[in-house]
């Protein structure tokens, strides 16, 4: 090996690669997405938040308006005394966004009806507020027509409100707060992404393969250089590639989040992830995965039409603090690498076989068909990281890469990762030496169709 | 000694017998042809010279010694299907090239700036190869090839695509390069450039080596021994049994030009002889060497 050559080699991928007007589109592009992404569920929740709305309260009961308590959101006046009528009619001279009315106090039912009228549609969160105000004034009202002593402390005692955080277990036994749905959102993020950067990457390797030897200049090239150097400098050199990429996607991405966060604030951005990682559960629930699955993991399905409780929330900001992003990186950076290296030599050997793009059709077949399988087999790992099929499927080198990062969000034995990694080293190792074998081959060979029976014969040949 | 030596060189693709026992000597500073007849096995005795194949059995040595893989940086090889990168600017991708031949980058840039100067071509070097005819992206290939000054120069077809006057520029400088000690091998079907060009040729058939040594003496030896007199006068030349045969004569208004035929045991200067003592009024007498194409002709055609 002449490692000034492979360098030239190197170095020619890696420049005419960096400096294309598409690379540098989707390099500083993806970050602005990501963090928008990050960023725009709190600014739009910020922006769409009820602020200072004028509700009037015409109170028949005479029991409710006592507990109509401003909030920052809404403003209740008592409109005791106005027709109803009359204020419906004249809504936009007082300036009012809401009526309410409260029907007499029906003495046998011990109850009220309410009813609530609105130029715009009334939101969610006002509808509540009215009604828990409400509530509250009726529970009042029943609790003292019993006229118990002490009866409001006594329920004040007796009320419960248990929220179920759950841990998991760390090897040292100590627990940590976790919140599922979030390992599952940042698996199934970090198991896209190495899906699409193996795939994306050795099919660039490929392409590049097939533009050397459709244009002839391969046999220039190996003339200079052997057919295995330039495989693997071309190889190489596209990894950097991808890893330059990677690379400021992180640090650009996180530029932006913290530049954001001291703009509109870290809080907002927590929240906006809460709210991403219940878009995530109606996600999952969209595609197919059973709540009772859930359910058994410990965790309740949230209800939607409910805003997270301080406590989900809690656990949600606390998972995301939790997640191990240094280990979650380097894991993706070894990972990549090894798969990437391993698909990238059997994109190249089946590119060295075919002279145009729209022949890998067939030879591609078997090598597409694994990196599938274990982008199907990383979604069953978020909705079952611990199954049988997903162990496996971390273990075997073609569909480990991402199997084993769409597992890591949930914690794995180190021994697994050394294993897997292992493995996959072995595996890239042996199918570099055929690759190479196949490459070198078929890069001169022209003319005919080539078929895996002419790559078993190349195989053999000598 | 030559600068490539091919020791009984084998090579075969399953089946498929590319070459077989090929013992060859390349002299060094020479020019030497390599014909052949389309699937002879000409390019793969040239990718086994370049290392791109190795051979199933025997030996090349390079001045004397096994070949390695740091030899092939004093080789340059124009390939028959010419190729560069279509998207890749002429500068960088010549500046990649010689490169890989193991120039440093200074050293590239210095002496591809001297080849385009003396080709004329600067204003190319920022443009893409895609931009470029066919025939001005062979005109950088060429550049390529020579410009890590390499002491083996093997050309395949190196005139195809060329309009006449490029072509004579590039029949200059393998002249030159020549002059200045590299050996070239030209791989051609055009026999008149083999004549005109090279010092030495071999030429294989069917995997085999059937003739090599020098232009002139395989000339010489494929020679069937015929003269041909111009002469003026009235009467015409008659054969001479057992000295010669007349095979034509051509009378241009007195002007005659006669093929004559010498018998085996016959020399020119019998035969001259022979001519003077039927006093005509002779203008020449020429031994005629046949061309190269017929040579060619001939002896494919007879293994067959």
């Amino acid at each position: 090996m002449n490692m000034h050559i492979i360098n030239v080699i190197i170095g020619r991928e890696y420049m005419t690669r960096v400096k294309k007007k598409s690379f540098l589109l989707t390099t500083f592009l993806a970050p602005i997405f990501l963090a928008a992404m990050m960023i725009l569920p709190s600014v739009i929740m910020f922006m769409a938040e009820d602020k200072g709305k004028k509700v009037a309260v015409i109170d028949d009961s005479g029991i409710v308006m006592p507990y109509m308590e401003d909030t920052e959101a809404v403003d209740y006046m008592d409109y005791a005394g106005y027709q109803a009528d009359s204020v419906k009619a004249a809504f936009n001279e007082f300036g009012l966004d809401a009526l309410v009315l409260v029907s007499p106090l029906d003495s046998v039912a011990k109850s009220v009806t309410v009813s609530a009228y609105s130029s715009k549609p009334m939101s969610v969160d006002m509808k509540d507020a009215i009604r828990g105000n409400v509530n509250k004034a009726v529970e009042e009202y029943r609790l003292s027509s019993y006229d118990i002593d002490g009866l409001k402390q006594i329920m004040e005692d007796v009320q419960a409100d248990i929220p179920v955080s759950t841990y998991t277990l760390e090897d040292d036994g100590e627990a940590r707060i976790s919140s599922s749905e979030v390992y599952m959102f940042v698996s199934l993020i970090f198991s896209i992404i190495i899906y699409m950067f193996i795939a994306m990457f050795s099919g660039m390797v490929m392409q590049s393969v097939i533009e050397e030897k459709s244009s002839r200049v391969v046999e220039v090239l190996v003339s200079s250089v052997k057919a295995t150097e330039l495989m693997f400098g071309k190889i190489i050199g596209v990894a950097c590639v991808a890893l330059t990429q990677f690379f400021l996607w992180v640090v650009l991405t996180g530029i932006l989040v913290v530049g954001a966060g001291t703009v509109i604030g870290f809080d907002s951005i927590a929240e906006s992830a809460t709210v991403q990682t219940e878009q995530m559960n109606q996600m999952t629930e969209g595609l197919g995965v059973d709540p009772s699955v859930m359910e058994q993991g410990g965790m309740a399905a949230p209800q939607m039409e409910m805003p997270a409780g301080d406590s989900e929330m809690a656990a949600v900001i606390q998972t995301l603090r939790d997640i191990d992003y240094p280990m979650l990186l380097i894991s993706f950076v070894i990972y990549f690498v090894l798969g990437y290296l391993l698909y990238a030599s059997l994109f190249a050997a089946i590119g060295s076989a075919v002279e145009n793009e729209a022949d890998t059709q067939q030879l591609q077949l078997p090598v597409t068909i694994p990196l599938l399988l274990a982008f199907f087999i990383a979604f069953y790992a978020f909705k079952a990281p611990d199954s049988q099929v997903v162990f496996w499927g971390s273990m075997i080198p073609f569909t480990s890469p991402i199997v084993m990062l769409a597992r890591i969000p949930f914690g794995v034995p180190v021994w697994e990762l050394v294993v897997s990694i292992v493995l996959l080293l072995l595996t890239f190792a042996g199918i570099a030496y055929l690759s190479a074998k196949i490459y070198k081959i078929g890069i001169l060979m022209f003319g005919k169709k080539t078929t895996f029976k002419d790559l078993y014969k190349w195989l053999k040949q000598k | 000694m030559g600068i490539i030596q091919c020791k009984d060189v084998c090579k075969s693709f399953g089946e498929k017998v590319a070459l077989d026992h090929v013992t060859l000597d390349f002299p060094e500073g020479k020019i030497f042809g390599l014909l052949g007849p389309n699937g002879a096995g000409k390019t793969t005795l040239i990718r086994i010279i370049n290392r791109i194949t190795i051979p199933n059995e025997g030996t090349v040595l390079f001045e004397g010694r096994p070949i390695t893989q740091r030899d092939v940086e004093r080789i340059g090889y124009l390939p028959e299907e010419r190729g560069l990168y279509r998207k890749m600017k002429v500068g960088e991708q010549a500046m990649y090239l010689a490169q890989l031949k193991g120039m440093s980058s200074k050293a590239a840039a210095e002496e591809l700036k001297k080849w385009f100067v003396k080709f004329g071509i600067q204003s190319w070097w920022p443009k893409k190869v895609e931009e470029l005819s066919k025939g001005m992206a062979q005109k950088v290939q060429f550049i390529t090839t020579v410009v890590h000054k390499p002491s083996l120069l093997i050309l395949d077809e190196p005139f195809s695509g060329f309009d006449p006057v490029n072509a004579q520029l590039i029949r200059e400088e393998i002249l030159n390069l020549k002059a200045q000690g590299s050996t070239i091998v030209l791989s051609t079907h055009n026999m008149e450039s083999v004549e005109e060009l090279c010092d030495d040729i071999a030429l294989i058939n069917k995997s085999k080596l059937v003739i090599t040594g020098g232009v002139n003496e395989i000339r010489h030896k494929y020679g069937n021994n015929n003269v041909e007199l111009v002469y003026t006068g009235s009467t015409a030349v008659s054969p001479v049994p057992g000295t010669f045969r007349v095979l034509s004569d051509m009378d241009d208004s007195g002007r005659h030009t006669a093929v004559l035929a010498l018998e085996p045991e016959t020399d020119n200067s019998a035969a001259l002889r022979a001519v003077l003592d039927q006093s005509l009024s002779i203008n020449s007498f020429k031994e005629l060497v046949p061309r190269m194409n017929d040579i060619f002709i001939k002896l494919v055609t007879e293994e067959e």
